[in-house]
Formats: C-alpha cells, sequence, structure tokens
C-alpha cells in the first residue's frame, strides 16, 4: 500500500505545498489527484464533482522536462498542443503559445527545439504548457529537483510571478516537493506527509506577505519559525514511528 | 580541413581501401584458378560494362525496384499499423500476439509455395512475399518503439485529452520514429533479398530472372555481372535510406547526438 488516509481540501487560488521524503508516495499521489491513476478506495472532488479521468481543468507539470516535452515538436508547437481541443485558429493558438511563453520570460525561443535549450528553460516551457490552457489547478510534481540550485532558486521565483499573474483567475496551485525551505517560501499552507504508507501528518499555515523574495522573505524570523514548525512535525512523526535520527 | 573531417575521410579511404583489396584478391585467386565458373574481375567489369547500360537488364532492373517498392510501402504501412495498435493497448497485444509470433517465425522462403498456390507465380505473388517478409521487423520496431516512449508522454496525451488514433498518430507515432526507422532499415535490405528470391522462382521479369536466365545459359561473367550489380543496388538503396532517416529524425539525432554510423 502505497497511500494510507490522505485527506485534505485546496481552496480556490491557494498555493499549497505538499511536503514528504523520497517513496512516501507523493507521485503518485499526483497522479490520483491529475486522474490519471484510479485510487483504489476513495474520491477525488473537483469543485465537488468526482473525477474518473483528467479533468479539462487540470494541468500536470513533471519533474523529468526531458521526458515530458515532445522532442519531435519546437518550443512554441510543444506550448499549444494543449490547445488542440479548444478550437481555436492556428493564430489563436500562436498567440496563446506566445503568451504563455512570455509569463514564464522566455521569449523568441519558439522556434527552437526543447533539448536545444537549458535545463531551467526547458522546465519553463514545461511550464508554459501547463499554463497555456488556463487551467484551474496546476500540479506540480518535483518540478525543480532536476536542476541546480541556482536554477532554482530562479524557477521558484517564476513560480511565484505565475501564480500571482493568474491570482485574479482564482488558479489553485499544488506543489510536490522534499525541499522544506522551498515548501515554505512559495506555498500559503503546507501538508507534511509520513513515509510510506503515505498520511497526512500535519497541515501547516505559512503566513508570510507576499510578493516574496529570496533574500528578505528567506531570513526573516517568521519564515525560519514555520520551516522548523514543520521539521518539528517531521520529527514527531518520525519518533512516533520508532525511527533513530 | 579539421580534425575530424580528416578523420572522417580518412575512414572512407580506408574502406575504399578494404574494398579494392577484396577486388584485387579476387582477380589474383581467379587468375590462378583459371576456372569457368569463376571469372576475374577484371573480366566480369568489362562484361558489366556491356550489360549494365542495356535496354533489357534496366528494365529488369526497373522492373525489380517497382516490385521492392509496393511489397514494401504494404509492408511496412500495414506493419506501422498494425504496430500502433499492439503498442499501445496490452489487450490488442494478447490479441494479435500469439498469431504475430507464429507467423514471424516461418521462414520467409516457406512462404512462398503457399504464395504460388494461393495466387499464382505473378506479380501478386512476389508482391506479397516482399510485403511479408517486411512485415515483421517494421512490427516489432513499432511495438517496441511505442512501447518505450515514456510515462511522462503518455501522461501528457491523457492530461491533453489525446486518445485513441489521434493520440497513436500525433504522438506515439513521433515518439516511436526513431526505433521504427531501425526496422525499417533492416526491412529494406530484406525486402531486396525476398524481390530476387521471388523472381528466381516463378516466371516473369526482374533481376533475379535475369540471373537465373544467365545462369541458365551458362554466361557466367553476365551472371556475376548482375549479381555485382545487385550488391551495389543494395548498397545505395540503404544510404538513400540513410538520408531519408536523416530528414526524418534531425530532431532526434539533435536530441540524443550524432550517432557514428
Amino acid at each position: 500500500m502505497v497511500l494510507d488516509d490522505v485527506t485534505f481540501d485546496v481552496t480556490d487560488g491557494e498555493l499549497l505545498a505538499i511536503v514528504g521524503p523520497s517513496g512516501c508516495g507523493k507521485t503518485t499521489l499526483l497522479r490520483i489527484l491529475c486522474g490519471l491513476l484510479p485510487p483504489s478506495e476513495g474520491t477525488v472532488l473537483l469543485e465537488g464533482r468526482p473525477i474518473v479521468r483528467p479533468p479539462r481543468e487540470v494541468a500536470l507539470v513533471f519533474q523529468d522536462y526531458s521526458r515530458s516535452l515532445f522532442p519531435w515538436l519546437d518550443v512554441l508547437r510543444n506550448v499549444m498542443f494543449p490547445l488542440g481541443r479548444l478550437g481555436l485558429t492556428r493564430a489563436e493558438q500562436a498567440a496563446r503559445g506566445e503568451a504563455a511563453l512570455s509569463e514564464v520570460g522566455l521569449n523568441g525561443v519558439g522556434r527552437a527545439y526543447p533539448w536545444q535549450l537549458s535545463g531551467g528553460m526547458q522546465q519553463r516551457v514545461a511550464i508554459a504548457r501547463a499554463l497555456v490552457a488556463r487551467p484551474e489547478v496546476i500540479f506540480l510534481d518535483e518540478p525543480f529537483a532536476s536542476v541546480d540550485a541556482l536554477t532554482r532558486a530562479d524557477l521558484q521565483d517564476v513560480l511565484l510571478g505565475v501564480y500571482a499573474h493568474v491570482g485574479d483567475r482564482r488558479v489553485s496551485i499544488v506543489h510536490v516537493t522534499h525541499d522544506v525551505d522551498e515548501a515554505v517560501y512559495l506555498a500559503d499552507r503546507v501538508l507534511v506527509l509520513t513515509p510510506s504508507p503515505g498520511k497526512v501528518a500535519a497541515s501547516i499555515e505559512v503566513g508570510l506577505a507576499r510578493p516574496r523574495t529570496q533574500a528578505a522573505t528567506r531570513s526573516s524570523a517568521a519564515f525560519l519559525a514555520v520551516r522548523n514548525a514543520i521539521h518539528d512535525a517531521i520529527a514527531r512523526q518520525q519518533a512516533q514511528r520508532g525511527e533513530v535520527r | 580541413m579539421s580534425a575530424r573531417a580528416v578523420a572522417r575521410l580518412g575512414g572512407v579511404l580506408f574502406g575504399a581501401l578494404v574494398f579494392v583489396a577484396a577486388l584485387a584478391i579476387w582477380e589474383a585467386w581467379a587468375r590462378s584458378a583459371e576456372s569457368f565458373f569463376l571469372p576475374p574481375a577484371s573480366e566480369v567489369a568489362l562484361r558489366a560494362w556491356d550489360v549494365w547500360p542495356s535496354a533489357g537488364f534496366l528494365s529488369a532492373v526497373g522492373a525489380s525496384l517497382k516490385r521492392l517498392a509496393a511489397g514494401y510501402a504494404i509492408g511496412a504501412i500495414t506493419a506501422v499499423s498494425v504496430g500502433l495498435a499492439m503498442g499501445s493497448s496490452p489487450r490488442v497485444r494478447r490479441m494479435l500476439g500469439p498469431t504475430t509470433e507464429f507467423l514471424r517465425a516461418l521462414p520467409v522462403i516457406a512462404v512462398v509455395p503457399i504464395a504460388i498456390v494461393l495466387v499464382g507465380a505473378g506479380d501478386a505473388m512476389r508482391i506479397g512475399v516482399i510485403a511479408f517478409g517486411v512485415f515483421f521487423p517494421v512490427l516489432i520496431a513499432t511495438v517496441d518503439g511505442v512501447r518505450a516512449v515514456p510515462l511522462e508522454i503518455r501522461d501528457s496525451a491523457a492530461l491533453f485529452h489525446v486518445r485513441g488514433v489521434e493520440r497513436s498518430v500525433r504522438v506515439y507515432l513521433p515518439a516511436a520514429l526513431p526505433t521504427i526507422f531501425a526496422g525499417l532499415r533492416t526491412s529494406l535490405s530484406i525486402g531486396l533479398v525476398l524481390v530476387v528470391i521471388s523472381e528466381i522462382i516463378g516466371e516473369g521479369d526482374g533481376l533475379g530472372v535475369y540471373i537465373r536466365s544467365q545462369q541458365t545459359l551458362f554466361n557466367v561473367p553476365e551472371m556475376y555481372a548482375a549479381i555485382l550489380f545487385l550488391g551495389l543496388l543494395g548498397y545505395a538503396l540503404n544510404r538513400l535510406f540513410l538520408v531519408v532517416e536523416r530528414r526524418a529524425l534531425t530532431w532526434h539525432y539533435g536530441a540524443v547526438g550524432d550517432p557514428v554510423r
């Protein structure tokens, strides 16, 4: 059993981070939430309606951009791909694609192929592709785990920029990560999952003001307090499970 | 010239040198053996000079190539279609698996008598046999290619609501194309062999018939000249295939780096 009782809500327009160690079922949970995997027990409700297959309102950014972007298409066509079912003209699709790329800070790379770009740029393309069909919920599966630390900081700020930009549309973001600092930096609320079988160990409000910056926010007392609260929650349930640290 | 260009030129020259050395060995051996059945390379070359441009030979080559094209097209298109279906659906794989495994195990040459019984000894038989031989390597390559498509890409297709035939054509086919091309390349060689074999048996025109008739008439140098041409044809078709593959898969070579050919 990969996941035990995992029950939680995501409110409209919330940026929720889910933190847990490797192997606690975070990716499985995300695939269930997206409708890619039917749960053996339980339901996922989107605006009160149970989902049985991936809903149109949902988008997913994978950890491995090199395996999720289509290598046979250039960047713009990759970003435009989800628009096929919306009945837009090619021109409209291209315009939306370019707009999405602008939002993640990529202009003028539309004709390049994904593998010609750096890792950070490829992940931005993946985020742009997730944005382009204007989803209501965006899921991210450890999206910054495959890039170096400097690029990671960059991408975190890209995500915050996107979140601020779509704020008026009440888009929710569910961000899975194993990095506690990243979770606190980005989120409104952090869910802590136990190791396999995954359960919700704690739900901690972050309550830091926005906009947030790498330098100021991360060194604030409030940030450290929330961070420590999360580490405490992790330590507590590790002790409960009788683990030695 | 860059170091890499020099290295490549060296490789090409060395390959040519090996080929010339092989010809030289043939020449020396044939002259010393003085057998009617092993003419020296020089004699074959002289005869080839006459034979190759002749109208009869060229029309035979044309006929063979037309059959190869038809059989290859039929075999490859059917194989990719069935392969996409089998690759994307475990149920279809289970349904068709045993039958395709059985048919695949049959040596194609053994299928020729069946083909003759079913459709006679003419062109339909030949094209059918070629298509049969081309089918299986391409089928297996397609199924393998589709099954190797990364989970993230399949998930993406599901999230973008691309299903069924559209998913096979717009996502699985391009994703699996590099592997499919490997199968297409193998099948090309198989197809060429089957053209000749199917022509040696049965009536009609074509390179195989030409070779067989020269053998019957004991025109040994002419026979060698035709076989030599066959080898060169196979080489040329393979190189042509590589050019096409390069064009179709530029994105792939960019992504994974240029393979050593």
